[in-house]
């Protein structure tokens, strides 16, 4: 079980309010994602959460048990850190150990824990080796296998991946969310990157300055996004934000699109705007062009496919799908 | 020529003046250390130079090993060696982790705890022996004193009396004395070095790793685990240095010794070798090359046991 709730909790630093009240619940074996620009306080959530924080005010629940007071190591829960916080003088195998060790468990147990993580983390081969002589990747691995021996009633991860190189973190990205499927573990998941928000979360809430700005499956925050910041934060590239008449003429002080929900087609075949490409960034598989001198929103970005031949400075006519078009009020609020 | 040629090349001024540095003196004293050497005597008078002709062979040697002192030296050079390490370490762990979290004065109380390492050994000696350790007029013999006139009044008191009036007369200790000698010094130096210790644990303190320590917390372990296995091999490196430096150091001393007691009941070999020197440079040479063994057996011998227990 892994039910974690937050009622009214707020953190302040002196007189700097963090995080202002705040409700969330957690339901036992999701796997949710904290994410939101840095600064925003989903670091702080997070240690709130574990008890390395205390809280201002409110409750933190667990599985219905009031925490708010209990010390983090009576919490029952495992967090790993950005910087893998390993202990450099001990061995994986002491490592991993160290948490079984302070509980006071036998020898024999310890290291059936240890045998069972070390063969899921493909460790095996590390276990007497120092942390120093291990690569990034494995150290990471280290930190959640001394996270899994304890068993715990939710995993806590603080940018685990941030430290690791792009194809790492891929692949690192992709066990963790095995690990998840296999061990149906509560799992709460910190990251300022929306890909990994993405792709890994049952759940994401989005925070901006200590607030939920909004909360749900990646999905739904992709189709319906609460306000204009959920928007232009969730998916890559960012959302095209258009003010101005056009966005009048549909009823909205601010309408926005999605790069991949804009065209490009021939002159006067249902084109909207016109304007000049700038730079092209050609992936391949993909083109993202940034077109200038539209109207209330410059550059505009257009994702076309990985075929099309267009230059720095060419002339190119967009339309958009009107279905999928997003409307804000002046406040940046959606408008249905 | 070669970039590697040119390097070395280059190198060879620094090299050759640190093997002079060090080999002349010490090949000096194995060559006076071999030879009957001595500063003045009447009836040979071709002592008094040093020369081949003199050779001894290992009767220098022969001659230290039978002195009297000599055993008594290398077993007290260890026991003050040992205690003053064991102490400063201890304290220094202990005040540097002290001092280590923020406090208002926290400036004024560092400088405070540093200062005693800029005191002279000699004027540390003088200080502690006659302001603090004397007897009568040291700050131990005026507490003993007040002590004692205070259990005299306490035993006419009413109800307690009889308590009071069970206890002893206390003594104040000598430090001067054959028996007490040692303890003066491993107390004025432990006094001076201990800043030093606390100086090198409280930088080594500042670079630990927050988050380790809060990966801790919530693998559950305690004030003292955290200690034990966290911040403990982390000043593993830091303890070796200090036990190292001050091992070399202390192994040295000197005016300490002379001051408190001038080697009445408290030689160490470089006190040995200062009296042999009196005379007999010979002598002196073949204990300045036992002071050399043993203070490379106490080197290695340290390093090993502080690298095994703490890097774990």
């Amino acid at each position: 079980m892994g039910r974690i709730v937050l009622e009214n909790v707020t953190k302040k630093f002196g007189d700097l309010e963090v995080i202002p009240p705040l409700n969330l619940t957690i339901e036992d074996g999701e796997f949710v994602v904290f994410v939101g620009p840095s600064g925003c306080g989903k670091s702080t959530l997070l240690r709130l959460i574990a008890g390395l924080e205390e809280v201002t005010s409110g409750r933190i629940l667990i599985d219905g048990e009031d925490v708010t007071n209990i010390p983090p190591s009576k919490r029952g829960l495992a967090m790993v850190f950005q910087t893998y916080a390993l202990y450099p003088h001990m061995s994986v195998r002491k490592n991993i150990a160290f948490p079984l060790r302070m509980a006071g468990m036998n020898e024999a147990e310890q290291n059936t824990r240890i045998e069972a993580a070390a063969t899921a983390l493909n460790l095996t081969d590390y276990l007497d080796r120092k942390p120093g002589q291990l690569s990034g990747g494995q150290r990471q691995r280290v930190a959640i296998g001394r996270a899994i021996v304890r068993d715990p009633t939710a995993f806590l991860f603080d940018e685990p991946l941030s430290n690791l190189d792009a194809a790492l973190r891929v692949g690192m990205r992709l066990e963790i969310s095995e690990m998840h499927k296999k061990l149906k573990t509560t799992m709460i998941y910190v990251t300022h990157d929306q890909v990994e928000a993405m792709t890994m979360a049952d759940k994401i809430v989005v925070l901006q300055s200590g607030r939920v700005e909004q909360v749900g499956s990646p999905l739904d925050l992709y189709r319906e996004p609460r306000n204009a910041f959920v928007a232009g934060f969730i998916g890559s590239p960012k959302m095209n934000f258009i003010d101005g008449e056009k966005a009048g003429t549909l009823g909205a002080h601010t309408i926005g699109v999605r790069p991949e929900h804009v065209q490009i087609c021939p002159k006067g075949e249902g084109d909207v705007w016109q304007g000049k490409v700038g730079v092209a960034e050609h992936l391949g598989s993909d083109t993202f062009i940034h077109v200038h001198g539209i109207d209330g929103c410059d550059p505009m970005t257009v994702r076309a496919g990985g075929e099309v031949k267009i230059n720095h400075g060419d002339t190119v006519y967009l339309s958009a799908q009107m279905d999928q078009i997003h409307k804000f009020d002046s406040e940046g609020h959606r408008v249905s | 020529m070669s970039k590697r040629k040119l390097a070395r090349l280059l190198q060879t001024p620094a090299v050759l003046l640190l093997l002079v540095w060090m080999l002349v003196p010490l090949s000096m004293t194995l060559y006076f250390s071999f030879i009957r050497y001595v500063l003045n005597n009447l009836r040979r008078p071709e002592w008094t130079t040093p020369a081949l002709s003199n050779w001894r062979g290992f009767g220098n040697y022969e001659f230290v090993l039978d002195a009297k002192d000599f055993w008594f030296a290398v077993q007290n050079s260890l026991f003050i060696v040992g205690s003053i390490l064991f102490l400063t370490v201890t304290l220094g762990v202990l005040i540097a982790i002290l001092i280590n979290r923020a406090f208002p004065g926290r400036g004024i109380v560092r400088v405070l705890l540093i200062s005693p390492f800029f005191v002279m050994p000699a004027v540390n000696a003088v200080l502690w022996i006659n302001m603090i350790l004397d007897p009568v007029l040291g700050l131990q013999g005026i507490a003993i004193g007040g002590i004692n006139d205070l259990i005299t009044l306490l035993k006419d008191a009413p109800l307690v009396g009889w308590f009071f009036s069970l206890w002893p007369t206390l003594e104040p200790i000598s430090f001067r004395a054959t028996q007490t000698s040692a303890y003066a010094v491993i107390i004025m130096v432990t006094w001076q070095w201990t800043p030093f210790a606390v100086l090198i644990f409280m930088t080594s303190l500042q670079s630990e790793d927050q988050q380790q320590k809060e990966a801790a917390v919530l693998d559950g372990a305690g004030a003292w685990s955290q200690f034990r296995f966290l911040t403990l091999p982390h000043l593993g490196r830091p303890i070796a240095i200090v036990v190292m430096i001050q091992a070399i150091f202390h192994l040295s001393l000197y005016a300490e010794i002379e001051i408190v007691s001038r080697g009445n009941g408290n030689k160490n070999l470089p006190y040995l070798i200062g009296e042999f020197a009196n005379n007999n440079i010979g002598a002196a040479s073949a204990t300045g090359i036992f002071a050399v063994i043993l203070a490379n057996i106490v080197a290695i011998f340290l390093l090993r046991m502080i690298g095994k227990t703490l890097m774990d």
